[in-house]
């Protein structure tokens, strides 16, 4: 039983890594319509500006965690500002292409500094020894991770709820001439999404580089899994986002736990995200909290 | 008269112009050879070392003439770890004419493996993977292969197993087949008599998290999991079995699980990727590490202060890799030569294959001697196991030569 | 006033037959035909190399894809980061073959147009399969629909014995009526083999524009409910894109398979998926001369990084790093680039240029 118990902890833990970096995609899509298949990227690059201020500035790595979200902040907003302002308008592929071109210039800048290739691990600052309960381990660096994620997911849902700005950005993707006739500027609030996304990609690299340790190709397959995770949840559902991640998460454990080795089968966990979505998606075409457009075919 | 003086002049003339040839053909020879690897993308972490180490081992081959008046040149091409470009990066070395290859990947190695065939060129690739020697006559492991390793470490367990009964082994590999060669030779050493229960064989994947996988061991009773993959997924298991308190701080210590490693599954990288949890880690490898003084680490770092390479690279062990196989290659030319034969393919080949007994080589960057014969074409037979303490790898024993490898054959 | 057929003066169709010609006029028929023949007969006078004529070979091939994802992407408005898994499936159903009764067997080596035609034929039945989430999914569930078969793909074939876990499969040499194609003229034989298969295929891409079921991939991408009001059924449309894109896929990837004699799974990952829709986009998406340009100058740009790259580590050693990531930079550097600035592709300068010929020496 507490083996079971374990694979729930660490698929919870695993899960809210995913639902912090899936937020960040929700938000572009949820103002802007557009599918950003660079937020790996964004994630690695903040994992390695959180490392390069911490090792070679030598700020305290709580500092430089939310100083590299700032970095990151406005990294996103540039981004957004020099290559998708122009594409407002043009049709959805040609913006997707964009975002994957992105994905090659954030690489190739990447292998311009030493981090393309290459081990590195942030400096250990939390306690080694694990935390057990009931037969179930959990490490210091993954309960922080867990912590984070809820604070900033709740922060998130605050923003959009309560504030100004979040509500013009939901106006936004509602209807964007509507909100244009209210006064909110639209391109701005595209700019902000992106920013946003970027301050919760460099929460989640910071999260992952401290459980794994920094090796651009880890981070680069993990900028895949986010995708299955963000369609089941629903594109532009933040809630979805969250309980879409837990979930594929809690499925990647149990996969490893109870399939693998098994009838032959390995590295089941890789899989497993995909084959659920298809099935998901059979049943519920727009994920499982997605925005439900009445279509026939 | 006269015309005997033209004669006479037409005659030293002519021999003047012969003697200007026969000078410009003793005026020394370039022997070329290629070198198709990952210096960017997967793998690059051990391929830009690596690509370093061959570089300036030519420069010093030719700066300080150790062929006399002959050069080499060695076309270093990065593939970013693509079998297509290393296929075309060799098509290219081709067209140039080399007469000796060093590869990179397992999958282009394995690829390529018909052309290689075809082409009666020697290669000496960076992947050890015994699946090379299969069907091929040219292709040379620089040193003991991953099964050979592997098949070492799961000795060194049987033979210092102080339990009762079998001891209990689980094998990590990638999921590929450069991992899962290793593990069908360990099989065929335990069907040979290695006392030792192979419990489960697990290939990874992506995860970001090894706790189901590790609970699950540890509740079949493993002591002991060997490693056969890149640093990163080893970095990870390593850091999941400390989250769970679960490595052992001395060698089998009881109730925990003691982590070894073949060649790629260890190394100073694989510290600096898992920091303290790579502590009490065994790794086992046929090549000096920098951390070990001796003749090998000064003459290495010799080499990198005389071509401005930073201490760093210095003392990565890729750098090493890399050093060894061109000074395999460059011997060969070296005994060709000796032997007054031209350098082509075919008297590399041979002397590839003739190094062994006398006519072995020792590298100072190997534990042991580089032996090849036409039935043996793992290079350095011997291993040298290494344990981590306090961030930085030991040697441990003696260098050892698997004695199952052989019974296995 | 009476059609001249030589130039085009002017716009005197009298029948929809002839609006639908694939030449307009019979000097563009000219051109093409002096075109064809230079094709086929420059290899005999150029003497390349083999490393080009690789090259070369590989762009027809990326060619015969991209007809493929053209058709999806461009004309069905259906877009997929899948296509990649597609050509795998054209070269492992030659690898089955090869694994069941060895590299070297009769089949593979004497009926290798069979072979490649049946692999277009397979790509075509699973690209069917995998085109049936279009009828319940639309845009960017479709798109990620589409990523997940490709992962599905590469976790099949990483991990089944069968396909040898990812590792080589090897095809042996093919037969020509003289005899074995032996190591000295393999690219060569192939680029004739290669570059007949892109002409037939091209022919027939164009034709299928003009018919019936040309228009009704248009018709359901530009609005799918009034393509359904119009009597076209679009969910079949749909799937019947996706088993066309299927064929062309399977078709290049079997002709992968016999020219680089083998099969592994390191080809047809989810990096030559973008590849290969970088390259539908940069030629020109929804245009048949985008086909053919893309692919030419995203591996020709591949090619001359690579050259610059290893100029650069020659010369500047320091500067290594700098040299190698070039490569991703320029590919991504050259996408951003042709959708900011130019979103139609190079196939619109291909317009732009052939406008201006067309009614030369007069300017409009």
């Amino acid at each position: 039983m507490s083996y079971f118990f374990q694979l729930v902890i660490s698929g919870v833990v695993v899960g809210s890594i995913y639902a912090l970096s899936a937020l960040g995609f929700v938000l572009i899509y949820k103002s802007s319509r557009v599918l950003n298949l660079a937020h790996g990227q964004i994630i690695a690059a903040g994992a390695f500006i959180a490392y390069a201020l911490t090792v070679w500035v030598g700020i305290h790595i709580a500092v430089s965690f939310i100083m590299s979200m700032i970095i990151t902040f406005f990294l996103a907003m540039s981004v957004e500002r020099v290559f998708l302002r122009r594409l407002i308008g043009e049709p959805i592929i040609s913006v997707i292409m964009v975002t994957i071109g992105l994905m090659s210039i954030i690489d190739g800048i990447i292998y311009l500094t030493p981090f393309g290739a290459g081990n590195f691990s942030f400096p250990e600052f939390l306690p080694k020894v694990p935390i057990t309960f009931w037969g179930v381990s959990l490490s210091w660096t993954q309960m922080v991770g867990v912590i984070i994620t809820f604070i900033m997911i709740g922060g998130f849902s605050w923003f959009f709820k309560a504030s100004t700005v979040g509500i013009s950005m939901r106006a936004v993707s509602d209807d964007q001439f509507a909100s244009m006739s209210i006064g909110i500027s639209v391109p701005k609030v595209f700019g902000l999404a992106w920013a946003t996304a970027g301050l919760s990609a460099a929460a989640a690299g910071g999260i992952i580089g401290n459980i794994t340790g920094l090796n651009f190709n880890v981070l680069h397959s993990f900028g895949i899994i986010v995708f299955p995770v963000v369609i089941v949840g629903g594109l532009d559902s933040i809630f979805g986002a969250i309980v879409a991640g837990i979930i594929m998460g809690l499925i990647q454990q149990f996969a490893a736990g109870y399939l693998d080795g098994k009838w032959g089968l390995h590295g089941t966990a890789d899989v497993l995200p995909y084959i659920i979505l298809l099935i998901i998606l059979l049943f519920k075409p727009h994920g499982l909290f997605g925005i439900h457009e009445i279509e026939r075919v | 008269m006269r015309n005997r003086r033209i004669t006479f002049m037409l005659v030293v003339l002519s021999f003047l112009l012969i003697l200007g040839f026969s000078v410009q053909a003793v005026a020394g020879e370039t022997y070329k050879m290629g070198l198709s690897l990952a210096i960017t993308g997967p793998t690059s972490d051990a391929g830009d070392p690596y690509s370093k180490g061959v570089e300036d081992y030519i420069k010093y081959v030719n700066d300080e003439k150790l062929l006399g008046d002959d050069k080499v040149e060695c076309f270093i091409r990065d593939d970013g770890y693509k079998t297509e470009v290393t296929k075309r990066n060799f098509e290219d070395f081709l067209d140039e004419n080399i007469v000796f290859y060093l590869n990179y990947s397992t999958g282009s190695t394995l690829a390529l493996k018909p052309d290689f065939e075809e082409e009666k060129i020697p290669v000496l690739p960076a992947s050890f993977h015994a699946g090379n020697l299969v069907d091929s006559k040219y292709i040379f492991l620089p040193i003991a292969s991953y099964s050979s390793q592997a098949v070492g470490l799961a000795e060194y367990v049987a033979n210092n197993y102080k339990g009762n009964g079998k001891a209990k082994v689980a094998m990590f590999i990638h999921p590929s087949a450069f991992g899962r060669a290793s593990y069908d030779d360990v099989k065929k050493a335990i069907d040979a008599g290695l006392n030792i229960e192979l419990v489960e064989i697990v290939e990874h994947g992506k995860d970001l998290d090894n706790t189901a996988m590790l609970k699950r061991l540890k509740s079949k009773g493993v002591q002991y999991v060997i490693s056969h993959t890149v640093q990163p997924p080893v970095a990870t298991l390593l850091k999941s079995a400390q989250s769970l308190d679960m490595i052992a701080s001395t060698y089998g210590e009881e109730g925990k699980i003691t982590f070894m490693g073949a060649h790629y599954a260890g190394g100073p990288g694989l510290i600096a990727l898992a920091g303290s949890a790579a502590e009490n880690y065994y790794w086992v490898t046929s090549y000096k590490l920098m951390s070990a003084k001796g003749p090998g680490t000064d003459a290495q770092h010799a080499l990198a202060k005389r071509y401005g390479r930073d201490d760093k690279l210095a003392n990565d062990s890729n750098y090493t890799n890399g050093i060894m196989v061109a000074q395999v290659a460059v011997e060969a030319m070296r005994r060709a030569k000796a032997r007054g034969n031209k350098v082509t393919r075919a008297s590399l080949y041979e002397e590839m294959v003739s190094m062994n007994g006398y006519n072995a080589y020792y590298p100072l960057t190997t534990v042991g001697p580089v032996t090849y014969s036409k039935t043996d074409r793992e290079g350095v037979d011997t291993l040298q196991l290494y344990v981590a303490k306090d961030g930085v790898f030991h040697e441990l024993g003696l260098p050892f030569s698997p004695e199952y490898v052989k019974k296995i054959k | 006033m009476s059609e001249n057929r030589w130039l085009a003066t002017g716009n005197f169709f009298t029948s929809y037959r002839a609006e639908q010609r694939i030449f307009l006029t019979n000097f563009d028929r000219l051109l093409f035909t002096c075109f064809l023949v230079l094709l086929f007969v420059w290899p005999l006078v150029f003497e390349v190399s083999n490393k080009y004529m690789l090259v070369i070979d590989s762009i027809l091939i990326a060619i015969v894809a991209v007809y493929g994802l053209n058709l999806l992407t461009g004309f069905a408005g259906l877009i997929s980061i899948g296509h990649a898994a597609f050509v795998g499936v054209g070269a492992y159903t030659l690898a089955t073959f090869a694994r069941i009764l060895g590299g070297d067997h009769v089949l593979l080596t004497h009926f290798w147009p069979l072979m490649i035609m049946l692999a277009g034929g397979v790509g075509a039945v699973i690209g069917a399969i995998v085109g049936l989430p279009s009828l319940r999914l639309k845009h960017l569930y479709l798109v990620i629909a589409t990523l997940s078969f490709q992962m599905i793909f590469q976790w099949i074939i990483n991990f089944s014995k069968f396909f040898n876990q990812g590792q080589t499969i090897a095809v042996g040499r093919v037969f020509w009526f003289t005899g074995k194609v032996g190591r000295s003229e393999h690219y060569f034989f192939w680029y004739y083999v290669i570059l007949v298969i892109v002409i037939i295929l091209g022919f027939g891409v164009r034709n299928l524009l003009r018919t019936k079921h040309g228009r009704c991939l248009v018709a359901v991408r530009d609005n799918d409910r009034a393509a359904d009001a119009m009597g076209m059924h679009p969910g079949f449309t749909k799937v019947y894109a996706f088993a066309l894109a299927g064929f062309f896929a399977g078709v290049a990837g079997a002709l992968h398979a016999y020219l680089w004699r083998g099969v592994g799974f390191e080809s047809f990952l989810l990096h030559h998926s973008i590849t290969y829709l970088a390259m539908a986009i940069v030629g020109g998406l929804g245009t048949l001369v985008g086909s053919f340009l893309g692919p030419a100058a995203i591996l020709m740009l591949e090619l001359q990084v690579e050259n610059l790259a290893e100029f650069v580590g020659h010369y500047f050693t320091a500067l290594g790093d700098v040299a190698t990531a070039f490569r991703p930079l320029s590919f991504g550097l050259v996408i951003v680039l042709f959708l900011m600035f130019e979103p139609r592709g190079i196939a619109n300068w291909w317009r732009i240029v052939r406008s201006y010929f067309k009614l030369w020496p007069f300017r409009y």
